[in-house]
């Protein structure tokens, strides 16, 4: 390995690539740390450890883009590399947008996304955790004395970058996870449950006695679960499966997917596109947030932005292109790793949480479906259809009965948004695309 | 290609001619990029692995690896030169190219795996990662490994002058080409995006049992989306071509055509009605229309879920899965195939399996680890996403086998159904075996005839109960080479799909027309 650090690779990366005739140019530069274990059935199952490192150059030359990324960082394939990615940009197509915003270094945030705690847990420590949450599994039913596995595991990502305007920026972030998927069998019936946490600092992880008990919660609700027959009716999204949902819908909010026509918001910009209950959110700066970062894949300041108000559209998310394609400011939503060009991605993106409960929600539904989970490709952002498979418990009387499976939900997405009659206030993050329960007033039902 | 078979100065230099502008004497990238060996030399196969990885350095590395006992143990190393070019508005967006290296050591006991990998291949790096991953087996005798020997492994298919070796104006063309073509169908195409991309991959595998293999595939995929727009309506339509396949496929197949069948799919579907929602009967064309037995039965034969009792296959080898009319095949040596390679990632070589032979199932898929705990051989499916994961049984290019009927007479007496025509994305739970895939292009069927286009909509089903309702099974087999990536654990892989096409009694349709 070099001995030089990430601030001289990138240094002389950029500096050479400079020299060399590309008007601008950028590297990011990612080392990631992490250890995973997993148990089943009381065994360690699998020990996962290792370093990833990195690095990505973009350049710009007559305003044509190039970009090549590594994990070798020998200084001789640097070198190689920087003059192979200023032969290539001449391949592109000069567009008037690429380009390297002239911001200079973003202000620090306090954003508490860092607990060097996490680099003192050993394959030891994981492990009884693991364990432990599988026990609690094992203990809270006895139709569950099985699992698919319990995972716990720790990361540190440092990203290092630098541009033409900004010499060098650089943080620190951590992750942790403790998840469990148990198993139900009556018979030879069987169905699997999961439950799964996620977050920056250690202290805040869900404890194994819940993650363990949650999960085979789930797993034993499912047993006996059947198809209801084809109807419509009102359903509320469980949180989980709003998030669900809430992902699917990401890429409709994209500048370049708006760009190319590929959005059904295009066109929709201070529109009326959702209930006025719906407030949509992208907070890049939420402390200790799964998808906090002081800056961007590009450098930009982080900052709050709130898609839709009450129901109206004010913005799309934009990389620095999309945004002078369009027109627009920066957002700071590039997203990107060492190997990928910056896209336009979420950080934290979310759903404001509403006022009420999801028992209320539950209670003034006559006859309705409510949904756990959703499966499958059938979120069309383009077309704006809605299709998915999903499984959840029948509402009858304002009470849960049945649990339903092997059925569909099929609708329009603008319909569905504009159809929005309730929003609880049951919103947590144990992922960075996150939605409390939400409830539809009318949608399809396909069942047996 | 042969192991080893060398590629000879001049038909590289003849391909790679724009780079030579960049070409530095004393180059440490791939091999295939570099003129350095202007005066003939032979470019070997993954030298630069062999370089650091020799039969010495491995065997010290397996001996490291075992030091704390372990049923076997691997060494697998990896480098991709990866070129992309993405085209959008009529422009050519960016180009890139990937150059990710690396290799990891694994260690295995019965059901329990240490693995850990470095970016750096060197001899420290590898010897490290053999502590961390041997640290899974607790308290076990020293066991020595067989030194490894050199072995050859027929390649599945002869692939002369792969694509991705071709001089970088030819993939532009192919880009532009298909961007013109899809525009040119009719003015509601509003944006076409095209995306090529293209991979040599060489590895090394070196194995405790003796095994030290080495080989080099290459992958193509593009993909052509043009989107329609008429109104507030909008349409997607998707045309890909690639594979593992060399010059002469670009010869056969015209990518003019495929992007312009994707522009006229996009532009049909803008009048389509909404779907129906509900069981009735269903009838699913050839090719990626596999998506479907990759789901339903597929994901439940590998061995992992089998080994673990958590598939609803358990036990079940010799009993029915599906109707008496099926026959399926997971072919890891299909000609061209997305998942076709001479061996899997651990080494062992690809073979043709017979998951279901007349609607019993046969046999599971198995990589090493699983076979040895389930007392079989492996099947050749121990597949990795990259030198940063650890092989698992995945399938290769899987298909149900062509049968006995008109394609044409499957439509016959269905008063009202469902024809999914072009399809989407799928997954499954292995242990309930509730499965979906989406129809990104399908059609109502009225009175034995294809009639109106329907929107967008997922089909679902139950992985046994679906497969017993298949009633006619076309001679039309198709198996899809150009797309299919499977998911799996975080684990992205290439593979095939295919089917002909085929009638079910009833399968339940995600539409919003009751």
């Amino acid at each position: 390995m070099p001995i030089l650090s990430p601030k001289d690779v990138m240094t002389r990366v950029r500096t050479l690539a400079e020299r060399s005739g590309a008007a601008q140019a950028e590297t990011y530069l990612e080392v990631v740390h992490f250890t995973e274990v997993r148990v089943r059935q009381r065994e360690v199952e699998l020990v996962r450890q290792s370093a990833i490192q990195g690095m990505g150059l973009r350049v710009f030359a007559d305003r044509r883009m190039g970009f090549m990324y590594t994990t070798d960082l020998r200084s001789n394939v640097l070198d190689e590399i920087v003059n192979r990615t200023i032969v290539l940009a001449g391949q592109a197509s000069p567009r008037d947008e690429n380009k390297i915003s002239e911001d200079t270094s973003p202000a620090a945030l306090d954003l508490d996304i860092n607990d060097d705690t996490v680099l003192t847990k050993g394959p030891a420590d994981l492990t009884a955790l693991a364990r432990s949450a599988e026990e609690n599994a094992f203990a809270q039913d006895n139709r569950v004395h099985q699992t698919l596995d319990a995972r716990c595991g720790v990361q540190t990502n440092e990203v290092h970058f630098s541009n033409t305007y900004i010499p060098y920026l650089t943080y620190r972030s951590s992750a942790c996870w403790l998840s469990v998927t148990a198993v139900a069998s009556v018979g030879d019936q069987k169905r699997t449950g999961t439950f799964s946490d996620r977050k920056r600092i250690f202290a805040d992880l869900e404890t194994p006695e819940r993650v363990g008990r949650k999960a085979a919660t789930r797993a034993v609700a499912r047993l006996g679960a059947a198809a209801i027959p084809s109807a419509k009716m009102p359903v509320i999204f469980e949180t989980e499966a709003a998030g669900s949902f809430l992902q699917g819908l990401f890429g409709a909010f994209s500048g370049t997917q708006v760009l190319e026509q590929r959005s059904f918001l295009a066109g929709k910009h201070g529109a009326t596109i959702a209930s006025p209950l719906v407030t949509i959110v992208d907070d890049a700066t939420m402390r200790r947030g799964l998808g906090s970062r002081p800056f961007d894949g590009e450098g930009v300041q982080s900052r709050r932005s709130v898609l839709v108000d009450g129901g109206v559209l004010q913005h799309f998310m934009q990389t620095t292109v999309s945004a002078r394609r369009m027109g627009v400011g920066a957002t700071g939503n590039a997203a990107r790793s060492y190997d990928t060009l910056p896209a336009v991605g979420p950080s934290n993106f979310y759903i404001e949480r509403g006022d009420h409960r999801l028992e209320d929600l539950v209670e003034s539904t006559p006859r309705g479906f409510l949904v756990t989970g959703l499966a499958g490709f059938g979120i069309d952002v383009v077309s704006g259809e809605f299709s998915q498979q999903v499984e959840g418990t029948l509402i009858e009387g304002g009470k849960l009965t049945k649990p339903v499976e092997g059925v569909t939900i099929g609708g329009k997405l603008q319909d569905m948004l504009m159809g929005i009659d309730g929003v609880a206030g049951d919103l947590e993050f144990r992922s960075n695309v996150s939605s409390p329960s939400i409830r539809f007033k009318e949608l399809t039902v396909g069942g047996g | 290609m042969p192991l080893d078979q060398p590629i000879s100065r001049r038909a590289f230099l003849g391909r790679g001619a724009l780079l030579s502008a960049a070409a530095l004497g004393g180059s440490l990238l791939p091999n295939l990029l570099l003129q350095r060996d202007a005066e003939g030399a032979i470019m070997g196969i993954g030298q630069e692995l062999r370089d650091v990885l020799n039969e010495e350095t491995v065997n010290r590395i397996l001996v490291e690896s075992l030091l704390r006992g372990g049923d076997f143990a691997d060494v697998f190393a990896e480098q991709r030169f990866r070129t992309s070019i993405v085209l959008d508005d009529g422009k050519i967006d960016s180009v890139t190219y990937g150059y990710p290296r690396g290799a990891g050591v694994r260690v295995v006991r019965r059901s329990q795996t240490g693995y850990a990998f470095s970016d750096e291949i060197s001899y420290g790096a590898l010897l490290d990662a053999a502590h961390v991953a041997s640290s899974v087996v607790e308290n076990q005798s020293r066991v020595t490994p067989i030194d490894v020997t050199p072995r050859r492994v027929a390649p599945p298919f002869a692939l002369t002058l792969p694509v991705p070796l071709m001089a970088e104006p030819g993939k532009f063309d192919i880009v532009r080409r298909m961007d013109q073509a899809a525009r040119a169908v009719d003015p509601r195409i509003v944006s076409v995006r095209v995306e090529y991309v293209d991979e040599v991959r060489d590895v090394l595998v070196a194995t405790s049992d003796g095994g030290f293999l080495i080989d080099r595939q290459y992958l193509l995929s593009v993909s052509c989306t043009p989107t329609a727009v008429q109104g507030a309506e909008r349409r997607l339509g998707l045309g890909t071509i690639g594979g593992r396949v060399g010059e002469d496929y670009l010869a056969r197949v015209s990518p003019e055509e495929v992007a312009r069948k994707a522009a006229r799919s996009a532009i049909t579907l803008l009048t389509a009605g909404p779907a129906p929602a509900g069981a009735m009967p269903v009838v699913i064309g050839p090719g990626w229309g596999g998506v479907l037995i990759h789901e339903s039965l597929g994901h439940a034969s590998e061995g992992d879920g089998i080994r673990r009792g958590t598939s609803l296959l358990t036990g079940k080898l010799g009993a029915s899965v599906a109707s008496p009319l099926v026959r399926v095949v997971d072919d890891g040596r299909w000609a061209n195939g997305r998942g076709s390679a001479a061996f899997d990632d651990e080494g062992t070589p690809s073979s043709r399996t017979i998951l279901v032979e007349g609607g019993g199932l046969t046999s599971y898929l198995l990589d090493k680890q699983n076979a040895l705990a389930l007392g079989f051989r492996s099947t050749g499916n121990g597949r990795r996403m990259s030198y940063r994961e650890r092989p698992i049984p995945r399938m290769t290019n899987t298909y149900i086998d062509r049968g006995q009927d008109d394609p044409a007479s499957l439509l016959s007496g269905i008063v009202k159904g469902f024809y999914a025509a072009e399809m989407g994305g799928g997954s499954v739970d292995t242990t309930s075996g509730n499965f979906n895939f989406a129809v990104r292009e399908g059609y109502w069927i009225e009175n034995g005839k294809i009639t109106r286009p329907v929107r967008s909509a997922v089909l679902i089903g139950n992985s046994i109960e679906t497969m017993q309702r298949i009633e006619g099974v076309g001679t039309d087999l198709a198996v899809e080479q150009t797309r299919g990536t499977c998911g799996k654990d975080g684990q992205l892989v290439p593979v095939g799909v295919g089917q002909p096409t085929i009638r079910f009694s009833s399968v339940t349709v995600g539409g919003t027309a009751l």
